[in-house]
């Protein structure tokens, strides 16, 4: 919102929410791209920073659960400032939940940096970026509040989900045939996976996005015939 | 959904001073009508022209459009205004009981209308007080001053007053303005009985207030109606920049 609350300690409220959940955003994504990197350079050190930082991520949960908290009992927000409140706490819950992703990715790339290098680990590569890719503009579609960025990323999920199976079907293939790999190759398609969930994740706060913008609840619209009257939680 | 009063471009003036600017909307039957806005927006001024008290103020006259009860123009020349009030309660902001007993409040306007048979106004004030939720706090002490209630008893007992005449409308003035928290919520209960019997209009500058009790709200601006709707959608989705502004507390 361009506008300024008449009690000014709203806006001070407001502001420092907005600027947790970025900061917690950041933190995810510094966690993702770590554990990635671990992976792809084999990097032991690299994994358990990420295993480490994860604390952090879950602090701010906690921290972003209460300040929402404290708005609401504070200056009881309505119409969008509500929506704020509310989809801020729904972002941080995503957001922790993709650093946990992260988290399982640097667990399974210590497990494959202490074998005999895995070339099939570049597969990910591409996943990554994607995933990456959606994961950003979902938070900027919230930190936009641009619901027409929001309500895009459900398209692009499908693309990664097509990526992820054909990644899927390339390891279970090599699988058959894998020389005493297929303990690593298994990890790998557990990376594969956490990443295609980071995907569904980012679609989540896309969707969150859309209720901030336009308090429309586009959730679950695949099993809808038609549009729905809005609500709040659902 | 039925509707009780039908506003229909209403505008209204104070002498020369235009403060209602064409005002259309149906207040629903039986359900809770809230009217929000900054002060001075014309949401006591359309209250009041519910039940024509404007009409004690000089100069003051609705200058277009028409308030219908019962596709009846209350601001026909010929309605009895007597009998308009008594359809149409009201109770202000702050409590007014008369200096009588809790008991003769409330059978006040009865014993005015000419009733005075013993059975019939105790059976009537025992039902309008057990109707406010005020009956077992009273029931022992009926003929006791009312100015010995506590603020929030001597509204209920303003809103017992107003329902012995058996309204179909009560208007509602900031019923709750000069009570505390806990009085409040008492009063907020009682509307949501109360409303299962009477179509309810309250003016309220608590929003929280029109949340948790009204069904329709309605914001006015500067004289004029700017948003009207179920009361969830117009404080988590309004539809006008203005309304989010003024729900939001914000400006610029």
């Amino acid at each position: 919102m361009n506008s300024q609350h008449i009690f000014r300690d709203f806006d001070k409220a407001i502001d420092a929410l907005k600027g947790e959940v970025i900061t917690m955003a950041s933190l995810a994504r510094q966690n993702l791209e770590r554990a990635m990197r671990s992976l792809l350079e084999r990097d032991i050190d690299l994994a358990r920073t990420v295993i480490a930082d994860d604390s952090d991520v879950d602090d701010l949960e906690r921290k972003i659960d209460q300040a929402g908290m404290d708005i609401l009992v504070r200056f009881h927000p309505m119409a969008s400032d509500l929506r704020l409140v509310i989809t801020s706490m729904k972002m941080a819950h995503n957001l922790e939940r993709i650093s946990d992703h992260a988290v399982t990715i640097a667990k399974r790339s210590k497990k494959i940096c202490k074998s005999s290098p895995l070339e099939e680990a570049s597969l990910a590569e591409p996943l990554y970026s994607m995933a990456d890719s959606i994961l950003r503009d979902a938070l900027t579609a919230y930190t936009d509040s641009n619901a027409e960025l929001g309500e895009s990323l459900k398209a692009r999920d499908k693309e990664l989900d097509q990526l992820h199976k054909q990644m899927i079907s390339s390891l279970s293939a090599r699988l058959e045939d894998s020389n005493g790999r297929a303990e690593n190759l298994l990890h790998l398609i557990f990376v594969a996976r956490s990443i295609e969930r980071i995907g569904d994740l980012a679609v989540n706060m896309g969707e969150d996005a859309v209720f901030l913008g336009e308090a429309r609840d586009i959730r679950h619209d695949h099993r809808k015939p038609s549009s729905q009257k809005p609500t709040l939680l659902g | 959904m039925t509707s009780a009063i039908q506003i229909q471009n209403v505008s209204f003036a104070y002498n020369t001073k235009q403060v209602l600017h064409d005002v259309s909307m149906d207040i629903p039957a039986h359900q809770i009508t809230a009217f929000i806005g900054p002060s001075g927006c014309g949401k006591s001024t359309l209250l009041r022209c519910f039940n024509r008290i404007n009409d004690r103020i000089p100069g003051a006259r609705i200058t277009a459009g028409s308030i219908k009860v019962h596709d009846i123009d209350i601001n026909r020349s010929d309605i009895d205004l007597q009998e308009l009030r008594r359809q149409i309660g009201m109770v202000f902001q702050k409590y007014n009981p008369f200096a009588k007993s809790i008991y003769e409040n409330v059978a006040f306007s009865l014993r005015v209308a000419g009733q005075n048979k013993r059975a019939t106004l105790d059976e009537i004030v025992e039902n309008a007080l057990k109707s406010a939720a005020l009956w077992d706090e009273v029931k022992d002490r009926l003929h006791a001053s009312a100015f010995g209630l506590s603020g929030g008893q001597q509204q209920r007992l303003c809103i017992a007053r107003a329902i012995a005449n058996q309204p179909e409308i009560l208007l509602m003035d900031e019923p709750c303005a000069a009570l505390d928290p806990l009085a409040t919520l008492k009063i907020e209960e009682l509307l949501m009985e109360l409303k299962k019997k009477y179509t309810i209009v309250i003016v309220t500058h608590n929003m929280a207030q029109a949340t948790r009790c009204s069904d329709k709200t309605a914001f006015m601006y500067l004289g004029k109606l700017i948003e009207f709707g179920p009361t969830m959608q117009l404080f988590e989705n309004p539809k006008d920049p203005q309304t989010e502004a003024y729900v939001t507390g914000t400006f610029g």
